[in-house]
């Protein structure tokens, strides 16, 4: 056995090998973008019309093109301004919770002393992520959220306003629990007969519904969601009412809209006492005058039998 | 040659070590999804356990005893002593520190995100740092490889490198290309997320990244199956290899068409256009040719062997073969399983086919057949070939090692079959909890019942492979034939230089991944940005980082 002498030539075209194997490869690659990008992408389009460098560029992934040809376009809309860009996260971070303190004095008519609110029409703010509360000025300020007096409201103050006074509701104590990120409980929640527990911790896959605990806590949170636990549960119930049909859309991936829209009247009223009542027992004590209005909240619906 | 030996038995030693206790993972991982109850009811747990099932089979297993079998070959088939002995003992120590950190840190419950990691899906930055380890320590034994083949090839000029050489080289080069997405993707993108410089992960160029790792590191695993098959199965059967020559280009052919190829896993991902998807589609389906003209060679070396046995006829070579033989009886489990799966993943690569089972059970299904079957059944025969030869003390008993190994392969072909038509019916895979009492997820609620017992078939064959090594491990002294490859009916009278050497072959290799890659990854850099907030996925906190 031995070795032909001819290591060194193996990258000039006229050595066997070399043709081969660079031959073979050039051919291979070519086939294949002429196919990938020349004769199959045109083919891929429903539409004859496009001509033969928009398919290209639609194979590379660049849509130059992004009207299809002729077809009328509904008008645009979108749920909200606000994206969770580095610039927004960093303008949120940055939010000065002293001059939030100043801003948050007009608050409290309605949302109650330290943003601890008396009443099931408003939400408690108290302990909601800065994020949150800044992404919802912005909505009422653009149009994105209709509540009369916010909207009015939030166009009074600039971007940086409402991220210090975001700042000042999430340094507030006494409100919602904040979401820690506890651990989910053992066991297959999907079989717990209690539907308001079901859904929170479970959702319900054949419907499509992921867990409420998800987003909104206590396993997990999701930037934009809020924490639900000590909040109203007559605010809860409109919320998710109001994303049922339509009439609030600034979820800015349409989660609630489509979530809310598989519930039925009963599981939105179970749900939303499952947070608030959960509120309730475990603060009985030093949070109770805060809370008194939304033990009050009618009940009704579907009675929560254990937690 | 000691010293090569006692590295070769130390890594078989962790490898076969990790493997026991993560395919009890894996049977528990069945009885989780399964409507049977099971112990530790936590879909949490589920998470980490999938994780370090993944980390531990893909990782640390594979890459153990493909470095362990390496180093064996170094000793065995150039017949000296391993070049930078103490260097192979460093990268060891590496590959146990990280395998240690990444195992500690999935235990913590500070790390669900999966071998696959899947940002923006993030972990403690511990697990990163040890995959980090674990695979860059490998890269010690891909240079070692690549210096002990040039050293014999310098000191015996005009001699054709031993074609088991030849191939350990191959796999060490194409798992320093494959390896490469993931350790850019760790240094470049997670670990510096994960220790919190930055609010944003660009997801997509990660996953491309790990695109680049994850087809080629399948091949990777295939290799020492491949080298088994040509270099070992010959003598075990009684012949001689049918043709050395379809061996090296067979070995080449791996090392170039497995790698511009892995955007075949990125085919419902939005950040690539559909031409580039084609196009490593169309290279994917090369990998057809290596792999056919290996059952081609293979076939005609076993019906030599079969055929000096005496056999006659036909078929009758066949029935002429010692299936008692371990090696000789995994390598006919091997094909079955490997032409059941092989078929599978045309499918899976095929632009089109791919989207009907594109996250479902059939892919876990598909990988688990061709991987857990096909190789690993390779690797256990490897092991009974090679455990004697290095510690001098003979198999107890080949019978046993024939039942584990048949319990293997029925085991395999039991949890896969079902598992793979649980997809069709769209069954989606990273599933911990499937609600039994919704009549669509019913109608998959026996294959699943059925693909758990395959499982517990598993659990026991693994038992039963750590039972015979150290049964035999505490054994009797005994001689033993020297380990010997097999040599070519003909054996070549002259081998071309470009069958001797890879710079060719690595130069066509690095045209073709500019081609196939340079635009997908370089459009990160000048299109829009495609960075999101990380999701941190421990089983603590689920939360926005």
């Amino acid at each position: 056995m031995s070795v032909m002498p001819r290591d060194r030539r193996l990258f000039q075209l006229h050595h066997p090998w070399a043709w081969i194997g660079w031959g073979s490869t050039a051919a291979l690659l070519v086939l294949g973008i002429v196919l990938g990008f020349v004769v199959l992408s045109p083919a891929q389009q429903n539409e004859p019309a496009l001509g033969p460098w928009s398919a290209i560029c639609r194979a590379l992934g660049l849509t130059a093109d992004t009207a299809p040809a002729g077809a009328p376009q509904p008008p645009l809309r979108t749920p909200s301004r606000v994206a969770w860009t580095s610039a927004t996260l960093a303008q949120i971070a940055g939010g000065n919770s002293e001059h939030g303190a100043f801003i948050a004095g007009s608050c409290t008519a309605c949302h109650g002393e330290q943003g601890v609110s008396q009443s099931g029409q408003f939400p408690t703010l108290a302990g909601i992520d800065a994020g949150i509360t800044y992404k919802q000025l912005d909505d009422f300020r653009a149009g994105k959220r209709e509540w009369g007096a916010m909207n009015g409201i939030a166009q009074a103050l600039s971007a940086q306003d409402s991220a210090d006074v975001a700042a000042y509701f999430a340094s507030r104590t006494g409100g919602l629990l904040p979401i820690k990120g506890e651990s989910f409980r053992s066991g297959h929640t999907l079989r717990e007969t209690n539907p308001a527990i079901r859904l929170a911790f479970a959702g319900d896959p054949l419907r499509g519904i992921p867990p409420c605990a998800a987003c909104h806590g206590p396993a997990a949170a999701k930037l934009g969601a809020p924490p639900l636990a000590r909040q109203h549960a007559a605010y809860i119930e409109r919320q998710l009412a109001a994303f049922s049909q339509g009439s609030r859309q600034n979820d800015i991936n349409q989660q609630m809209r489509v979530i809310a829209k598989q519930l039925t009247p009963d599981e939105m009223r179970a749900i939303a006492e499952f947070y608030g009542r959960a509120a309730n027992e475990q603060t009985a004590g030093a949070v109770a005058p805060a809370l008194s209005d939304s033990r009050l909240t009618p009940g009704g619906g579907v009675a929560i039998q254990r937690r | 040659m000691a010293n090569a030996r006692r590295l070769a038995l130390f890594h078989y030693w962790v490898a076969f070590g990790l493997f026991l206790p993560a395919v009890l993972l894996g049977a528990w991982q069945m009885l989780m999804r399964s409507p049977l109850p099971a112990p530790l009811d936590d879909p949490d747990a589920y998470y980490a356990s999938v994780t370090l099932h993944g980390t531990a089979m893909a990782y640390a297993v594979t890459t153990f005893f493909a470095m362990g079998f390496g180093y064996a070959v170094v000793a065995t088939s150039l017949d000296r002593a391993l070049r930078g002995a103490m260097a192979a003992w460093i990268g060891f120590a590496v590959c146990i520190a990280g395998t240690v950190m990444a195992t500690a840190t999935v235990l913590a419950g500070q790390a669900t995100v999966l071998y696959t990691f899947y940002p923006p899906l993030l972990a403690s930055p511990w697990y990163y740092f040890g995959a980090f380890l674990l695979i860059g320590g490998s890269m010690v034994w891909v240079v070692l490889m690549v210096v002990n083949m040039a050293a014999w090839k310098r000191d015996n000029p005009g001699r054709p490198v031993p074609l088991a050489m030849f191939a350990i080289t191959a796999a060490a080069f194409l798992w320093a290309w494959a390896a490469a997405g993931v350790l850019i993707e760790l240094a470049g993108i997670l670990l510096p997320r994960a220790f919190g410089w930055g609010d944003l992960i660009d997801a997509a160029l990660g996953r491309t990244l790990f695109s680049v790792t994850l087809h080629a590191i399948v091949y990777f695993w295939l290799m020492p199956a491949y080298i088994g098959f040509y270099t070992l199965l010959p003598q075990a059967a009684g012949g001689r290899l049918y043709s050395d020559t379809m061996g090296r280009l067979t070995f080449i052919m791996f090392l170039v068409f497995s790698l511009p190829v892995g955007m075949h896993h990125l085919f419902a991902d939005p950040e690539h256009g559909s031409g580039f998807k084609f196009l490593q589609s169309f290279l994917t389906f090369l990998v057809v040719l290596p792999t056919l003209l290996t059952v081609f060679s293979i076939a005609a070396t076993l019906e030599i062997a079969g055929r000096l046995r005496g056999g006659r006829g036909l078929f009758g070579w066949i029935a002429a073969l010692p299936w008692s033989e371990p090696m000789v009886l995994a390598v006919g489990l091997s094909l079955v399983m490997l032409g059941l799966g092989g078929f599978g993943g045309l499918i899976n690569m095929s632009y089109a086919m791919n989207m009907m089972i594109h996250n479902t059970s059939w892919v876990t299904a598909h990988f688990h057949l061709i991987f857990g079957g096909a190789v690993v059944i390779m690797y256990f025969a490897i092991a009974y070939e090679m455990w004697p030869r290095i510690t001098s003390k003979p198999l107890r008993s080949k019978h046993l090692a024939c039942v584990q190994l048949w319990l293997w392969f029925w085991g395999m072909l039991i949890t896969t079959i079902p598992w793979h038509i649980a997809g069709l019916m769209g069954q989606p895979r990273r599933v911990a909890i499937f609600d039994y009492s919704i009549p669509m997820v019913a109608q998959t609620g026996t294959l699943v019942i059925i693909s758990v017992i395959g499982g517990f078939m598993l659990l026991l064959s693994a038992i039963l492979l750590i039972v015979i090594l150290v049964r035999s491990h505490f054994g009797e002294r005994a001689i033993i034939a020297p380990l010997s490859y097999a040599l070519a009916v003909n054996p070549p009278r002259r081998v071309p230089a470009a069958l001797n050497s890879f710079a060719l072959w690595n130069s066509i290799v690095l045209v073709m991944m500019v081609v196939a890659y340079g635009y997908p990854i370089g459009q990160f850099f000048f299109l829009r940005s495609h960075s999101v907030p990380a999701v941190e996925a421990t089983s603590r906190s689920g939360s926005v980082k």
